[in-house]
């Protein structure tokens, strides 16, 4: 746990502080995301914690102990630190690079070995090949992920990263983000991470700390800082697409409809009443092979009746093939497939089996539900 | 083919003009090693003397040879001879080994240590694993304009009373001997090259595996 | 200390000595730079970007040659005298110039380069209003190295005959002279710093603001 009480960082020669009067709590294994506009204070308060940067007033606790009883090296020899530009050193290979804080805290050299070995199969590279390669003869983001394993070398229970991603390209940053929430699954640490990116800010964060001029201007979930705003700067931070953001906290599984009932292509004619049977409102058409073609919705009976022509409906359904999402796509994007189908509902699947639907309606209602909460 | 001969002739003087100017050569920068690469790396933690010395360093580095090398013979401690051009020398090596260590360690990638002291590597440790590994290259380069300019300015210090290479030249122009100055200004010119040329060598072995794969 | 010594060496001797050689730089330096900076230009022109890198090689061979081997190797060529001085000191002079001209130049980033040319600037101009102006400060430090080699080597001039405060030098160390030995030497450090920092001031005042060295 990470406790600032009352912090404050004045900058020689600058009159205005650079953070204010600062207190906030990072509870144990979450991840804390501080974000702003740039020179409003959130990496000052970051590099305040690993004692990079000193604090001009107040305390600073790692688990109830005031950092400043701490040697500087010692206490940062216990807490992971990526920065943007990452700063492996580029006369070491690969595992040298890993092996610093190791070395540091004088583990034997094999336990130092397999402890590398464990890292790179970790971060997704291979031990044998990559181990003895230089910094130069990576990619950018594989040395991004050596900075990261670097980083988690001795197992801190802290790690402060600074703009970890900022430095990569957008595809590779998605790739890293997600390989980092799915390592974070595991590990549980207590991490602080600062960016300037509100929707990583989103993506990464248990809890988001919005700073602006070196003070702390809301502090909360994810969820609580899209849907109550303390105040315009955070609205204006957040964007104009603030519900849609809302939209990106949560998967379809969340909002979709579980009841389904499926149909042979022969029983078209028959739709209508199977659905009344079952109390559903879509209902999934198979073709021979038992994979979903499509599917009928209540509104389209509701629209041609309940005998419609059998080509109208098989029009229908055939016009439907592409509209389905998995369960673990964010609503945002499932709202985004919607627009660009132009329908108002998807089937839902889990991998090749069907698991439900979704519509226009459940996400506009789910939206205005959680905008309220 | 007179020169030739002037080599066979006078094969002992000249063997015994370039050992004293290798001593000599090899004297001053072994000094202005153990000298100059420590007042390098200790400016570098603090800038107001950095700027201090370099300027002293450059204000040195302008005077003339021939007069330091007059103004040394006056001091009565130094006199004629080898003190007057070991401090000389040692004095003219200040500029560029100085200025390149500075350089070269404070040229080090700021993210690399600050990241490596974010890891809580202690600041001597950074400059010792971290800085001067890396300011390598920089240094080299001073190490070598320093072995070369050393090499020149030496010969000059034959006016002084030093018996080295340079006597071929002097000798060879108040005796209007060409082949004596073709010979000596020829001696001087491949023993600098040489060395550099050596320390070019040493230099691609010595530099970090990790600096220099990006070229390979 | 021999006060009517040190007046003969300040009084008769130094003045004529000094201006000899502050002839012999001027001349020198303007000789170098009248070749240097055409030869420096042409080299980074994309026809001869071959030819430049050879050319820096042997300029760098070249710069090792001692100043007293260069004074000395002139003497059976041109004779004695201020002009054989000269010849061989522009030669050696102009190395530094060049040298700077080039890698001036080449460190002008080609993104700049690229606009101006995507404005519709000739090559020419393109030289006069890009390279050369962004490329000045480097060549002015190439052109303060020289002017201080040449004041350095200049000294040595004395001893085939090209006067200059190596005169003073010389004699004060014939005879042992330390009057004469500390004028000569005083003056010709003197001259060498007071154009160092003068032209350091010049490549100051003329760095664009944001250039930074």
């Amino acid at each position: 746990m990470i406790e600032l009480r009352e912090v404050s960082k004045v900058y020689p020669g600058q009159s205005a502080p650079a953070v204010d009067n600062l207190s906030m709590t990072v509870e144990k294994g979450e991840t804390c995301v501080l974000v702003g506009p740039s020179g409003c204070g959130k990496s000052t308060t970051l590099r305040m914690i690993n004692r990079m940067i000193d604090t001009t007033a107040g305390t600073i606790l790692i688990d109830g102990k005031d950092i400043r009883q701490s040697d500087p090296d010692k206490l940062r020899m216990d807490i992971g630190y990526v920065i943007q530009q990452i700063g492996l050193l580029p006369h070491r290979s690969v595992a040298e690079n890993i092996a610093i804080v190791p070395r540091l805290h004088g583990w034997p050299k094999d336990r130092i070995k397999k402890r590398v070995d464990e890292l790179l199969t970790l971060i997704g590279l291979d031990p044998e090949e990559s181990r003895h390669k230089f910094p130069s003869q990576l990619s950018g983001g594989q040395m991004q992920r050596v900075g990261v394993a670097r980083a988690m070398a001795v197992d801190p229970p802290i790690m402060l990263m600074d703009e970890p991603f900022g430095a990569v390209d957008p595809i590779a940053r998605n790739h890293l983000q997600d390989e980092f929430l799915r390592l974070q699954k595991e590990m549980k640490k207590t991490i602080c991470f600062v960016t300037h990116d509100i929707n990583e800010a989103i993506k990464m964060g248990d809890r988001i700390a919005i700073f602006s001029a070196g003070q702390l201007v809301q502090y909360g979930t994810p969820q609580e800082i899209l849907s109550k705003p303390t105040n315009d700067f955070v609205k204006d931070f957040i964007g104009l697409d603030r519900v849609v953001k809302i939209l990106s906290l949560f998967h379809v599984k969340d909002v979709a409809r579980r009841t389904i009932c499926t149909a042979g292509e022969s029983e078209l004619p028959n739709v209508a009443g199977k659905m009344r049977d079952l109390g559903a409102d879509t209902c999934f058409v198979l073709d021979n092979g038992g994979r979903a073609a499509g599917f009928i919705t209540w509104e389209d009976i509701a629209k041609h009746g309940d005998s419609a022509a059998s080509e109208t409906m098989q029009q229908i359904v055939a016009g439907r093939k592409k509209a389905f999402v998995q369960e673990l796509v964010l609503l945002r994007d499932a709202l985004s497939l919607m627009l660009e189908l132009d329908t108002e509902h998807l089937g839902v699947m889990d991998g090749n089996r069907i698991t439900g639907a979704i519509s226009l309606r459940d996400i506009r209602k789910h939206a205005s539900k959680k905008e309220g909460e | 083919m007179e020169y030739i001969i002037y080599i066979q002739r006078n094969t002992e003087l000249i063997m015994e003009y370039a050992q004293n100017h290798f001593a000599l050569v090899l004297t001053a920068i072994i000094i202005s090693l153990v000298l100059w690469v420590p007042v390098g790396v200790l400016i570098t933690k603090n800038e107001k003397w950095a700027s201090r010395v370099l300027n002293i360093a450059n204000t040195i580095f302008c005077i003339p040879s021939l007069s330091l090398f007059a103004v040394m013979v006056t001091i009565p401690a130094l006199g004629l001879g080898r003190r007057s051009a070991l401090v000389a020398l040692v004095l003219y090596a200040m500029m560029p080994l100085v200025r390149n260590v500075y350089q070269g360690v404070k040229g080090v990638d700021k993210s690399v240590i600050e990241a490596a002291k974010g890891m809580g590597m202690s600041s001597w440790r950074i400059l010792w694993e971290i800085q001067l590994p890396l300011a390598t290259p920089v240094i080299f380069a001073g190490f070598r304009i320093t072995v070369v300019m050393t090499t020149g300015i030496a010969a000059i210090a034959t006016y002084i009373g030093e018996r080295n290479l340079g006597r071929l030249i002097a000798e060879g122009l108040t005796r209007f001997n060409v082949e004596m100055i073709i010979v000596g200004a020829l001696f001087i010119a491949i023993i600098a090259i040489g060395l550099d040329s050596l320390l070019g060598y040493i230099e691609k072995r010595i530099v970090p595996r990790g600096l220099r794969t990006g070229r390979s | 200390m021999n006060w009517a010594r040190m007046q003969d060496a300040l009084v008769h001797r130094a003045p004529e000595a000094l201006s000899v050689h502050l002839l012999m730089v001027v001349i020198t330096i303007g000789i170098a730079v009248a070749i240097a900076l055409p030869l420096g230009v042409i080299l980074t022109r994309p026809r001869y970007k071959k030819l430049s890198m050879i050319v820096m090689n042997v300029m760098n061979l070249l710069q090792t040659v001692p100043g007293l081997a260069v004074i000395a190797l002139v003497m059976p060529f041109l004779g004695l005298g201020l002009k054989p001085t000269i010849v061989a000191l522009s030669v050696q002079g102009l190395l530094p110039i060049a040298r700077n001209t080039i890698a001036g130049i080449y460190a002008v980033g080609p993104d700049v380069k690229e606009a101006a040319l995507g404005m519709g600037m000739s090559h020419r101009q393109i030289l006069y209003e890009v390279e050369l102006p962004l490329a000045m400060p480097i060549i002015l430090a190439g052109i303060r190295t020289s002017t201080v080699y040449v004041v350095s080597v200049g000294t040595l001039a004395a001893y085939i005959g090209g006067g200059g405060l190596g005169d003073l030098i010389v004699t004060g160390l014939a005879m042992f002279w330390t009057e004469f030995l500390l004028v000569g030497a005083g003056l010709g450090a003197l001259l060498a710093i007071v154009l160092d920092r003068t032209l350091a001031y010049v490549e100051f005042r003329i760095t664009p603001p944001g250039l930074g060295s």
